[in-house]
């Protein structure tokens, strides 16, 4: 009668590799004492023996330490194949269900609209919905293609852009995106601040890492958006939210691809596990940096990018930003 | 009005399914979390006044909270033997079979034809109701006593609740009793499945009343294998 989710049985059997594999390091360890133990009366001379046993029992030892040495780095990297499986694997369960959910609704609701009578309120009220749903079928679309597009690449042709305008550009189209108010997200930053790079390329990181902002925030959606320029030629960019944040366990790997916190069969948010790949990847490509922090569960989350090649400000102002093109 | 609880964390889905099911005539309960969807469904024991009772869930597999498989195995732990029809992104056979192993009563892969939604509630309902009501209150298979009208097979002191297609298995066994009943007609009648499907859960449900009913469950005297064909409950 019981069942077992396909998730625990694949971590039950990682248990089971990591138990032979430590195992086996054990068994391997114990041999060599053992062996040193016999064989050390000999080579310290307690006995009398042929130099080229001592010659042995040193290649012998090397032998061991090495046997040891890989056995540790087999299970080693059999944990690490094992742990992208599954991480993997959640990949697959998050895109089907990212991208079936909103099919799955906008088929309801059209065979609804079909079927039924649907009165004049309700019906505007399911093509909102219906919207919605093509909203972010789109988002899932555009994060699959933009995790193969700017993965290990450098920016093609960099260019003069704005990053201040790009920022507040981001930050409206984020508003707009999920109906919040005005002051939902604050911008503290110059009018203007030049750097070179790819403008469509870090709106999209920009504007993953705002959604993330919005996702995870709780009741009361409150984002900080700055920017700065330094005196060593770097460009700062800040997304600060009030937000869920994260225990420090899961800082070191969330901008890893496929990463997402928790078991993908008891997921809470939306998402594929791609969206920060994504970010780090465009910051990458940059020849810039990201860094994240979060001061524990429910105290916010605070992510930073700094990008080098910052610009002297445009002399004449009536050039177009690369932003506005993007 | 029989009343479906529906557990579905994705807004939209949730709320297209509640205006077709209450267009249906059924009354809709939702929750969009599975720790407080098992807490309606097994409530704990100082809990206070008793809620009403749910005549059919509809269950969602990911859940924050607390996932599909695990809401409807706890349930059956806790014996509520509700019917429970889950919904879910994944329709692998491998996923239909763990949702019948936990213990759900029928599976529908998202994204679904409202129609087919709308036909498996109503065949939900009207399954449970057909296995409820019996031609006399308590029918004697061998040892064993089955109060079809609860779900329950009485052998000697023990007593042992049965699930929806449990129920419905054996009831269509003992209303053909004697006579050989073909796979294809269980895949039909009880699982509401075509009759071509490939699965084992015919088989491993016959394993299971087997257990409740034989003396060994390995040397079937009553439930017998009519090989190639079906199964066969002896006079």
């Amino acid at each position: 009668m019981s069942q077992v989710p396909q998730l625990s049985r694949s971590r039950r059997s990682k248990w089971h590799y990591l138990l032979v594999g430590v195992g086996l390091i054990v068994v391997a360890i114990s041999l060599t004492v053992a062996w040193g133990i016999l064989a050390a009366p000999e080579v310290a001379g307690t006995r009398a023996v042929a130099p080229a046993r001592v010659v042995a029992y040193f290649f012998g030892s090397v032998m061991f330490l090495l046997l040891i040495a890989g056995l540790v780095l087999i299970v080693l990297l059999l944990l690490r194949e094992v742990r992208l499986n599954e991480r993997q694997s959640n990949f697959v369960s998050a895109v089907t269900h990212e991208l079936k959910t909103p099919v799955a609704s906008l088929k309801l609701y059209l065979e609804t609209l079909e079927y039924r009578e649907v009165p004049a309120e309700r019906r505007s009220e399911f093509y909102r919905t219906m919207r919605q749903d093509i909203e972010r079928l789109n988002t899932t679309i555009n994060n699959v293609l933009n995790a193969a597009m700017y993965t290990d690449r450098p920016v093609a042709a960099p260019r003069p852009l704005d990053l201040a305008r790009l920022a507040r550009r981001a930050a409206e189209l984020t508003l707009t995106r999920h109906q919040l108010a005005k002051g939902s997200i604050r911008y503290d930053g110059p009018e203007s601040l030049r750097v070179s790079g790819d403008a469509q390329a870090l709106e999209t990181a920009l504007l993953n890492l705002l959604d993330n902002a919005v996702k995870y925030s709780k009741e009361k959606v409150e984002i900080e958006l700055d920017v700065w320029g330094d005196a060593d030629g770097q460009a700062h960019l800040r997304v600060r939210d009030h937000g869920i944040g994260m225990s420090r366990t899961h800082l070191p790997f969330i901008f890893t691809r496929f990463y997402r916190i928790g078991a993908e069969v008891r997921r809470s948010r939306t998402g594929t596990g791609l969206g920060l790949f994504i970010v780090r990847a465009i910051v990458k490509g940059h020849k810039g940096s990201i860094t994240v922090d979060s001061p524990g569960p429910d105290r916010g989350s605070t992510f930073t990018i700094t990008l080098p090649g910052l610009l002297e400000p445009e002399p004449e102002s009536d050039a177009e930003p690369e932003a506005a093109r993007a | 009005m029989p009343r479906i609880l529906l557990v579905e964390d994705e807004e939209h889905l949730a709320a297209g399914i509640r205006f077709n099911l209450e267009l249906d005539g059924y009354e809709v309960e939702t929750i969009d979390d599975g720790l407080r969807a098992l807490e309606r469904l097994v409530p704990p024991p100082d809990g206070g006044a008793a809620p009403q009772p749910i005549d059919l869930v509809v269950l969602d597999v990911m859940l924050p909270g607390l996932d599909g498989f695990q809401i409807v195995e706890r349930m059956r732990l806790a014996a509520n033997y509700t019917p429970v029809l889950m919904l879910t992104a994944k329709g692998l056979p491998e996923d239909v079979a763990s949702g019948l192993e936990a213990g759900a009563d029928d599976y529908l892969a998202k994204p679904f034809d409202l129609p087919v939604l709308l036909a498996r509630v109503k065949g939900l309902i009207r399954r449970r109701d057909w296995a409820r009501g019996s031609t006399a209150d308590a029918v004697r298979v061998g040892p064993a006593l089955v109060d079809f009208a609860n779900f329950e097979l009485r052998k000697g002191e023990a007593l042992v609740r049965l699930t929806l297609l449990e129920a419905m298995l054996l009831k269509l066994l003992v209303e053909k009793r004697g006579q050989v009943v073909t796979k294809a007609e269980i895949l039909e009648k009880v699982w509401n499945l075509n009759p071509d499907t490939e699965t084992r859960a015919v088989d491993n449900f016959v394993m299971r009343l087997r257990r409740h009913l034989e003396e060994d469950a390995r040397e079937p005297r009553l439930l017998q294998t009519v090989r190639g064909v079906g199964y066969r409950l002896q006079d």
